[in-house]
């Protein structure tokens, strides 16, 4: 009999895990099931296009039904699971007429992703409080702005907060971002290197407020204002960006353990502790490749690894996930920000005792017109001398370095062979010095 | 030739559902994958064809078509004897996604039964609504 696998998610953990699956098993039985209407849409595109720089959000549909119809992949769109049995290996679906159905499974991937968080704050409950999460949610930002307000509010200087944020300016918005923090990008950059970010989205004319906590939501039905840090702060648009929190739920409620992270715990096939039961993506926790602590980065990238890994091992053949070191890259306006590995701040809670060196450079030849700034940070490893971690700042060409940087912390490599590293040059791409190779040198120097 | 929301639907042929054109030549069909349906698989590294003086039939599966993420059945768009298979696309299978309608054909074959088995396909005004409700 054919195998039955059935994918509770149909993003980009779910969908990659289906095609996996497919790959590995011609014959299997593959059901995905989602409770939104459109499947396959790629929610990093979202603040872009309520930029404008993509023109619809019909565009981020990345697999189109004719994707799952090539696949034979079953999806029930429109569709939730309302309980999984992991003894009799079935779950359960309502459907939006409400029709339920029991479904049978041999393997069985939850890709269920998670949801925007909202902390408890006095007036929560009032409307006109957006996100942007999915599709829809992107729609009613961009409605928003197509009826004319003039100004937004954005609690949370992630990479969400601080995307929608540059997205709104260029829509003409006046936009200010409060953060619990003293930083902005506080899980992605050191507050060094985020000091700089910052300064260049205020030039832009993005007003940031930082170790503010959003103390309540004022207006009678509809909010009209915050209260933040004991001032209140009026707008016409309001949007929460505090982070999103694994959707765990349907795992619990089954009695599949989740792990320290409040994630659901996996194994290194992407296993859960009950046999047969996957999970990927935003909703699933796995090992940092330096701390090897249980991490839940909810990165697309790492939702797409762990979905191939949990395909394979779903459709009976065998895949290990490396793990995560969540490389992230991000452009606000002008300006690019990458991570990979650990940065400082993370580093000294791991109880990491490293090195740093940072330098400033050039994209281009120094002489060459239109060179841009660039500034590479690297965090290495006192005893052992590896690069643990990088962050880079610049005008262009971050992400490649940062690629490079994560291949090095993988292969382990120290900062005396970075420093040493054979590199390309021409002087309308780069500098004769690679800024990456100077940062080495700079960490070399402290460590004499 | 139209493009419905990104995807190429030419003048002249007629489509399945399963995402395969056809081309009447004469008394000979050639037949290939849509723009639609390449797009869909993107990076395509594999076709697997059935060769010279094999028999296909309608709306049944004659060979496989793999990308660097997915899999495909190929699904027969009418029925007949293969005489020609595009080895051309079988070792350069990227032809697939660069010129789904003319470089990237699979197969020529001599029609069983066109006139009858037109009917259960699309002719290019069909096609071209039949993409716009797939978009939706």
């Amino acid at each position: 009999m054919a195998r039955r696998i059935i994918i509770v998610g149909a993003n980009a953990s779910g969908v990659e895990a289906a095609s996996a699956a497919r790959k590995k098993d011609r014959a299997a039985e593959i059901t995905l099931i989602t409770q939104e209407k459109t499947a396959g849409y790629s929610r990093c595109g979202l603040p872009f296009v309520i930029g404008g720089q993509i023109p619809s959000f019909r565009d981020l549909i990345v697999y189109p039904p004719a994707y799952f119809q090539m696949l034979k992949l079953n999806l029930k769109n429109e569709t939730k699971v309302t309980a999984i049995k992991t003894k009799e290996k079935t779950v359960t679906t309502v459907d939006k007429a409400g029709a339920t159905e029991t479904l049978q499974y041999d393997s069985l991937v939850i890709a269920t992703g998670a949801d925007a968080f909202m902390p408890p704050i006095k007036g929560r409950e009032k409307q006109g409080i957006l996100s942007l999460r999915s599709l829809e949610d992107g729609e009613k930002i961009d409605q928003a702005v197509k009826d004319g307000v003039k100004s937004a509010v954005i609690m949370g200087a992630g990479l969400i907060g601080l995307e929608t944020g540059v997205a709104l300016i260029e829509r003409g918005l006046k936009v200010t971002i409060v953060e619990m923090l003293p930083q902005i990008l506080p899980q992605m950059l050191d507050a060094d290197m985020a000091k700089q970010v910052q300064e260049a989205l205020q030039e832009k004319g993005m007003c940031i407020l930082t170790g503010k906590t959003v103390e309540e939501f004022l207006g009678d039905e509809k909010v009209t204002a915050i209260m933040a840090g004991g001032e209140k702060i009026e707008a016409d648009l309001f949007i929460s960006a505090f982070g999103v929190r694994a959707n765990a739920k349907l795992a619990v409620d089954a009695g599949i353990p989740l792990g320290e992270t409040r994630a659901i715990k996996t194994n290194a096939r992407m296993e859960t502790d009950v046999k047969d039961v996957y999970a990927v993506g935003d909703c699933a926790e796995a090992p940092n490749i330096i701390t090897h602590k249980p991490t839940c980065a909810q990165l697309g990238t790492i939702a797409v690894r762990q979905g191939k890994v949990a395909g394979i091992n779903a459709a009976g053949d065998y895949a290990q996930f490396t793990g995560i070191l969540a490389s992230a890259v991000t452009r606000l306006f002008d300006i690019e920000a990458g991570v990979t590995g650990l940065t400082e701040t993370a580093a000294a809670r791991a109880r990491i005792e490293v090195v740093t060196g940072a330098i400033s450079s050039k994209t281009k030849a120094d002489y060459y017109p239109s060179a841009k700034p660039i500034k590479v940070k690297l965090v290495v490893e006192k005893e052992s001398q590896r690069i643990i971690g990088a962050q880079i700042i610049g005008g262009e060409e971050v992400t490649q370095r940062i690629n490079a940087l994560s291949f090095a912390i993988q292969k382990q490599m120290t900062v005396r062979e970075l420093a040493k590293a054979d590199t390309a040059y021409a002087p309308p791409l780069n500098e004769t010095w690679e800024p990456m190779v100077l940062a080495a040198e700079m960490v070399l120097m402290k460590l004499r | 030739m139209v493009k419905v929301d990104g995807y190429e639907v030419p003048e002249g042929l007629y489509y399945s559902n399963d995402f395969e054109w056809i081309k009447i030549e004469g008394d000979k069909v050639r037949m290939g994958v849509t723009d639609y349906a390449q797009k869909s698989l993107r990076e395509i590294v594999y076709a697997e064809l059935p060769s010279v003086g094999t028999e296909v039939k309608q709306n049944e599966p004659y060979g496989t078509v793999e990308s660097v993420k997915a899999v495909s059945d190929l699904i027969a768009a009418i029925s007949g004897t293969i005489e020609e298979v595009n080895e051309e696309a079988q070792s350069k299978p990227e032809l697939l996604n660069e010129d789904p309608y003319v470089k990237g054909w699979l197969l020529v074959v001599k029609p069983a039964n066109l006139q009858a088995e037109l009917a259960n396909l699309m002719d290019f005004a069909k096609a071209v609504e039949w993409h716009k409700n797939q978009a939706k």
